[in-house]
């Protein structure tokens, strides 16, 4: 490739400047036009709907990780339930020689009542 | 929003459009505009296409404020990139690349060195030079020469890095100097050296 004397480097930067000089300038009502599109969207976020400050509840779920935790937690506790409410024969029979009789816990406050009085 | 908001910088600026600073929004506009003007005028060769384009990428800018992270990219980056896909779009759609002859002269009347008939034939030539050029070419030199932007930059804007933009430049600018080499005479660039 040829080599390019500081001559021709000058022709070419005089013409870059030319061409940049001949860019058209933007005009009043471009600049009036965009303006106008700015306060629309300025107008547009005053009116729109602000975000409230988190209630307790999205605080709750924001420390424990939000909603996908929380749905892990739910299924977690879902198989929990799952898991004992199947419990193995076995696995009561064993419980049974180990901490003796199986008791009953009622769970709500009216049972509990009842087993008292009864 | 004072005079001090000629020192804040681009990102800066949006942050206080998007809190609501409509002043922040006019500085902007001053500031971008002219370039992003510019950019879309080389691309479409036609004055009315390119303030559409340029009010359209400002809406965007406008719009996209309050979602804007710093971080990612320069405002300015953006932009070329808006305008560019802008263009892209609406050149495609009609079927046409840029039509060097079809170029409009500028309508702005104020007094430069651009009047004279011998520096607009300069900047004709240049514009048809470029558009002879392979595209990356092309678009690194404009990007160098015709937007001011840093290789860097260049560089990001392109996908690239920065040795590949130089080379870009550097074959650019001996391809354009060949081909503006054949018409020194009739620019009138043999009197001026």
């Amino acid at each position: 490739m040829k080599m390019t004397t500081d001559i021709d480097e000058k022709m070419l930067n005089e013409a870059f400047a030319q061409m940049r000089v001949a860019d058209p300038v933007p005009s009043e009502d471009l600049m009036n036009r965009i303006m106008l599109d700015a306060d629309m969207v300025l107008a547009d976020d005053a009116t729109a709907p602000q975000r409230s400050k988190p209630g307790f509840g999205a605080m709750l779920l924001d420390v424990i990780g939000g909603w996908p935790t929380f749905s892990g937690l739910a299924a977690a506790t879902v198989a929990g339930v799952w898991i004992g409410a199947v419990q193995p024969a076995a696995l009561t029979d064993f419980s049974t020689e180990l901490w003796g009789d199986t008791i009953e816990v009622p769970l709500l406050e009216s049972d509990l009542f009842a087993a008292l009085e009864g | 929003m004072t005079d001090s908001a000629k020192t804040l910088t681009d990102a800066d600026l949006l942050a206080a459009f998007s809190g609501g600073d409509r002043s922040a929004a006019l500085e902007l506009t001053q500031r971008l505009t002219p370039r992003v003007m510019g950019q879309a005028y080389r691309m479409l060769g036609n004055r009315a296409e390119a303030e559409d384009v340029a009010q359209e990428a400002m809406l965007r800018l406008w719009k996209i404020a309050p979602d804007w992270d710093p971080e990612r990219a320069k405002v300015t980056t953006w932009l070329y990139r808006v305008v560019a896909n802008l263009c892209t779009d609406r050149l495609r759609k009609s079927g046409r690349g840029v039509d060097i002859d079809s170029i409009e002269e500028p309508a702005d009347t104020a007094p430069s060195v651009a009047e004279t008939l011998q520096d607009k034939a300069r900047a004709q030539a240049l514009r048809s030079a470029l558009c002879d050029l392979p595209e990356r070419q092309a678009e690194a030199v404009t990007l160098r020469h015709l937007e001011d932007r840093s290789n860097p930059e260049i560089a990001e804007i392109m996908k690239t890095n920065v040795r590949t933009v130089e080379s870009l430049i550097a074959r650019g600018k001996r391809s354009l100097i060949a081909r503006l080499a054949g018409r020194k005479a009739e620019l009138g660039y043999e009197d001026d050296h």
